[in-house]
């Protein structure tokens, strides 16, 4: 009996010394670390690239650099962030983040203010996107390296077909154009359509959407704790959307269901559109060897409605430095790497990228080998953020059903706008200070 | 006997019925991963075959597939190992010994397996990052246990009541303390019990999906399911061949063990939830 | 030597005692510290506002008012009560028809009930991306079969309609789960007396009769615990989800679980916990209603 007890208190005795001890492993402090580690995510072909630029900053300054690879889905990439820090993990020490993610991080007080490194020239990044996205309460948050913004791609040589001589400055020109021009090549090809859009559920519908809204001096409005959606403006331009594929017809009826920018891209390139909305990637890629339409292709800022300016969404990714990071210096010189002129050329040459740096689209050779950078200046003027909410993810989703339900015709722009804002509303009082 | 071969038809296609449903997204599986490219479904896409899949895999840094997989191996491996030697020590007490309120035990551990994970999984995270145990094997191995053990416990506990209690008074009488009498008499009976319980345990470890998604950062800890979830490609261009391939690898040791153990599977199954 | 024995015996209820806590204790503490402690701190969490973008305060019950008036969590349990309510049943009819061919004497059967038992070895996130490929739009096997078959004229856009993303889902479910279903049945078939249908058939029943007179009704708590336990793990539903169609499209697929951890990974802990807590009593209702109706306590434990 002796024995039992024994080996059965010995036995629990260190189960609960072996809990306590691991415990207490946790608490130690870890030593400052030598390596940083950066996420980031993307194809193969750009963590390959950022694999490069790793080995290249480790000769140089001999910092040691880990790679984090992440998936390309830009959500799975925010909620992968936001677990290592909301843990408060020491890694990843940087990382490239979504535009539409800045609020959230920033009120989070996860990013280390970059203000204090006083050796960074900011004249040279765009100082709009500067300031839309990358200052949170007077401080400087994060960085551009990649700046994004909605883009109208035309078919130049069928606008020269049928007599048009330049692009469509307004969203009732290229209703017009879309009508004679389908009309024509549905003569000799049954699939044509006149304008490719990202209609789907998903994130892209409300940078579409924003496009047209703010194009009509509308959008999303926020002042004094209440989210306003269902304005005139708004009705309109969503009811104009709506027209498109369900009224005039020039936009496929797979719009709604499928139209990402892939789909879109895809559609444009086999030469079954007019007119495509889309990110600058489009370019390069509708300019391929093997691509149907290269060389056919014009850029152009989006159109707008009578009262309002173009509009472009702003997307594109920053760069920034964890407050948990164990390593901040040596983060901020990789930073200082990433977004220097040599590297956001190359960013530009190798990916075809649009650099968060504004002089490097004045580059000979980056003009020479990219063109279409001349008039992508010109449009990111023009950038018009998503709202910088916390919880604009939130607000997103909702917004995203609303308006899918009325370009299926499942509902009307008056009811959706309405029902959104309500909906809206509760997520916004829920974060009311 | 024109109902009998009635019947024997009905069999026949119901057994093919059967096998087509739970076999076919399988072999769809396989066959992509031995493919050049996933299209070869639609028109004038020829099916080429090839390995390229698997090395890229297998080989492939870029994928941290055989990080994942190591994880994931060890993890259901440590729990699993956890599992049956607490389960067994608790389910011998049940069995055998007077421990006041067993029945109350029995029937929190049921309770606890009715918990939704969801339920647990916010509080975790938070406890794991204070102790700074998110992303490491003991922040995830440690809830695994607590998880798994509720099951293990019924299976081992309807095991165990089918010993004969004469056994732990024969090796009383010879001066065995209750624990000699579990490791020298009980476990060698209860081979197949603990062996069931062992192969459910491992399946549930290297199955669970929540715990691994919120409690680990990267691929030093990240298991498989949630590893191959972050397989993605550029804008919408999945690498399903590389994805296929991975789950080939991953789930063959899973198959091969339910065929091969079948037996020993259904049994913990059936006594994990109809109490046997 | 029996006298020692004897004292020994007496002396020893108390160690005995002792030895059996010994013994549940790493069990106990286990469940405690990784189970009943964090399900305790969800409630209380669920009491906070916890949100990393506005700082820790207590709100009280403020968190599940929110809900009530929070249009997107109906959504998710409106679509996880629909979910259970459609796959349930096909899982149970579909784990019976299997159980019942298990149980015939045909050859290779243990091969067989190996082969039936690989969509539920297989891990969920995995079969999840094996059925997003299936699902493909343009090259996938779901809409291989049904242009082959003639079943549609139009390719079927399943992840990206809210009617497509909800078969999918369910059909995936029903997949993985019917095996299982199949197994706890096929116990209950054979623990089914032969002499019955040997009775049976000398009162010449058919089959059909036998089916509803013997087989259903003594399946009958085999039935109740396989609901239970399929409705239970049903509610909690969200790996399948979160691969398969991440709650998409636009939230039409989102379940309570999948709605609560978007919560989490939003920064929202409170609100986050607050969903979890009303899963956790959604599940706890459906198992007493279970027990209840089922008389589950007496009449299989």
């Amino acid at each position: 009996m002796i024995s039992t007890r024994l080996s059965s208190l010995r036995l629990a005795e260190s189960i609960c010394l072996l809990l306590i001890l691991l415990f207490l492993s946790g608490c130690g402090q870890k030593p400052e670390s030598t390596t940083i580690t950066f996420a980031v995510g993307g194809a193969p072909a750009e963590l390959d690239f950022w694999q490069v630029l790793i080995g290249e900053f480790q000769d140089r300054t001999g910092i040691k650099v880990d790679l984090l690879r992440q998936p390309t889905d830009t959500d799975l990439r925010r909620q992968g962030l936001i677990t290592s820090l909301k843990a408060g993990r020491s890694d990843p020490d940087v990382f490239l983040m979504d535009v539409a993610w800045l609020g959230q991080f920033a009120a989070s007080d996860w990013l280390e203010p970059l203000d204090t490194h006083n050796d960074l020239d900011l004249d040279v990044f765009f100082e709009k996107v500067l300031n839309l996205a990358d200052r949170y309460q007077g401080h400087l948050i994060a960085l551009p390296v990649y700046v994004d913004g909605g883009l109208l791609y035309y078919r130049q040589d069928l606008l020269n077909k049928y007599g048009f001589d330049k692009p469509p400055q307004t969203w009732s020109e290229l209703l017009r154009y879309s009508l004679v021009i389908q009309k024509g090549e549905r003569e000799t090809n049954p699939d044509f359509y006149g304008f490719v859009w990202q209609g789907a559920q998903y994130e892209g519908l409300i940078c579409n959407w924003l496009e047209y809204a703010g194009s009509n001096a509308g959008g999303i409005v926020f002042e004094d704790g209440r989210i306003i959606l269902h304005t005139p403006a708004n009705v309109q331009a969503t009811q104009f959307m709506h027209a498109l594929i369900h009224i005039h017809k020039v936009s496929p009826p797979n719009t709604y269901t499928e139209m990402k920018e892939e789909e879109a891209r895809t559609f444009f390139q086999q030469g079954n559109a007019l007119f495509e909305r889309n990110w600058p990637y489009a370019w390069a890629l509708h300019q391929s060897e093997d691509s149907p339409v290269r060389g056919k292709v014009g850029l152009a800022g989006l159109p707008h409605f009578s009262v309002g300016p173009s509009v472009s969404t702003l997307g594109g990714w920053h760069i920034g430095i964890s407050k948990h990071s164990d390593a901040k210096q040596k983060s901020f010189e990789f930073m200082k790497f990433v977004l220097s002129f040599e590297t956001q050329k190359r960013l530009a040459l190798e990916l075809s990228w649009n650099p968060g740096r504004r002089d490097v689209y004045t580059d000979q050779q980056v003009i020479a080998a990219l063109p279409h950078f001349t008039r992508l200046r010109g449009v990111f003027e023009n950038l018009r953020p998503r709202p910088n909410l916390p919880y604009y993810t939130l607000i997103s989703q909702v917004l995203q059903r609303h308006l899918n339900a009325v370009l299926s015709g499942n509902s009307s722009a008056t009811e959706a706008l309405s029902a959104a804002e309500r909906e809206a509303q509760t997520i916004v009082d829920r974060y009311a200070q | 006997m024109r109902r009998s071969w009635l019947k024997t038809l009905l069999i026949f296609t119901g057994v093919a019925f059967m096998l087509a449903f739970c076999l076919v997204p399988f072999l769809y599986m396989v066959v992509v991963s031995f493919s050049t490219t996933p299209e070869f479904l639609t028109p004038g896409v020829p099916f080429k075959f090839t390995f390229d899949n698997f090395d890229a895999v297998l080989v492939g840094q870029s994928l941290h597939f055989m990080d994942y997989l190591r994880n994931s191996v060890l993890l259901s491996l440590i729990s699993a190992f956890c599992c049956v030697f607490i389960g067994s020590l608790a389910a011998y007490a049940v069995t055998r010994l007077p421990v006041p309120g067993k029945m109350y035990l029995l029937f929190l551990v049921l309770a606890v397996s009715m918990f939704p994970q969801i339920g647990l999984v916010g509080y975790l995270f938070k406890f794991m990052a204070a102790l700074g145990w998110i992303n490491t094997y003991q922040g995830l191995l440690l809830p695994y246990i607590a998880w798994i053990l509720p099951l293990s416990l019924w299976i081992l506990v309807s095991y165990f009541s089918q010993i004969p209690i004469e056994l732990d008074q024969a090796g009383l009488v010879d001066g065995c303390s209750r624990w000699q009498i579990l490791y020298k008499i009980i476990f060698p009976v209860a081979v197949p019990g603990i062996f069931s319980t062992f192969l459910l345990a491992f399946i549930l470890a290297f199955n669970e999906f929540m715990y691994a998604l919120m409690l680990t950062t990267d691929y030093r800890t990240r298991t498989i399911p949630v590893g191959i979830t972050m397989f993605q490609g550029l804008h919408g261009q999945t690498p399903w061949g590389n994805i296929m391939a991975a789950s080939v690898i991953t789930v063959l040791p899973a198959v091969l063990l339910a065929i091969i153990f079948q037996r020993y599977i259904i049994g913990g199954l059936t006594r994990g939830a109809v109490k046997g | 030597m029996p006298s020692r024995n004897l004292t020994s015996v007496s002396k020893s209820a108390a160690h005995e005692l002792r030895t059996g806590c010994l013994f549940i204790l790493p069990l106990v503490v286990f469940i405690v510290l990784f189970v009943l402690l964090p399900v305790l701190g969800t409630f209380i969490n669920s009491m906070f506002q916890d949100v990393s973008f506005v700082g820790k305060r207590f709100y009280f019950f403020k968190n599940y008012e929110h809900l009530w008036s929070d249009p997107g969590f109906f959504k998710a349990l409106k679509f996880t009560l629909l979910f259970i309510l459609v796959s349930v049943p096909f899982e149970l009819v579909l784990g019976l028809l299997f159980a019942m061919l298990l149980d015939q004497h045909i050859p290779f059967r243990g091969l067989l009930r190996g082969c039936v038992l690989i969509p539920w070895a297989i891990p969920a996130a995995i079969s999840a991306r094996t059925w997003e490929l299936i699902y493909n739009y343009s090259y996938g096997l779901a809409n291989y079969i049904c242009l082959t078959l003639g079943l549609s004229t139009q390719p079927v856009n399943w992840l990206g309609t809210s009617v497509g993303a909800f078969s999918a889902v369910v059909v995936a479910d029903v997949w993985k789960t019917a095996p299982f279903v199949a197994i706890i049945f096929l116990a209950g078939l054979q623990a089914i007396p032969r002499e019955l249908y040997e009775q049976g058939r000398i009162d010449r029943a058919n089959s059909w009769h036998m089916f509803f007179r013997i087989t259903l009704p003594i399946l009958r708590p085999v039935v109740i615990v396989a609901l239970l336990f399929r409705t239970i793990d049903g509610l909690r539903v969200f790996d399948l989800i979160y691969v398969l169609t991440h709650g998409g499209p636009g939230g039409s697929t989102a379940s309570v679980s999948h709605y609560a951890y978007m919560h989490f990974v939003s920064g929202d802990f409170g609100y986050g916990s607050a969903i979890s807590v009303v899963l956790f009593v959604i599940a706890f209702v459906f198992s007493i209603v279970y027990v209840k109706v089922g008389r589950f306590s007496t009449e299989v434990l």
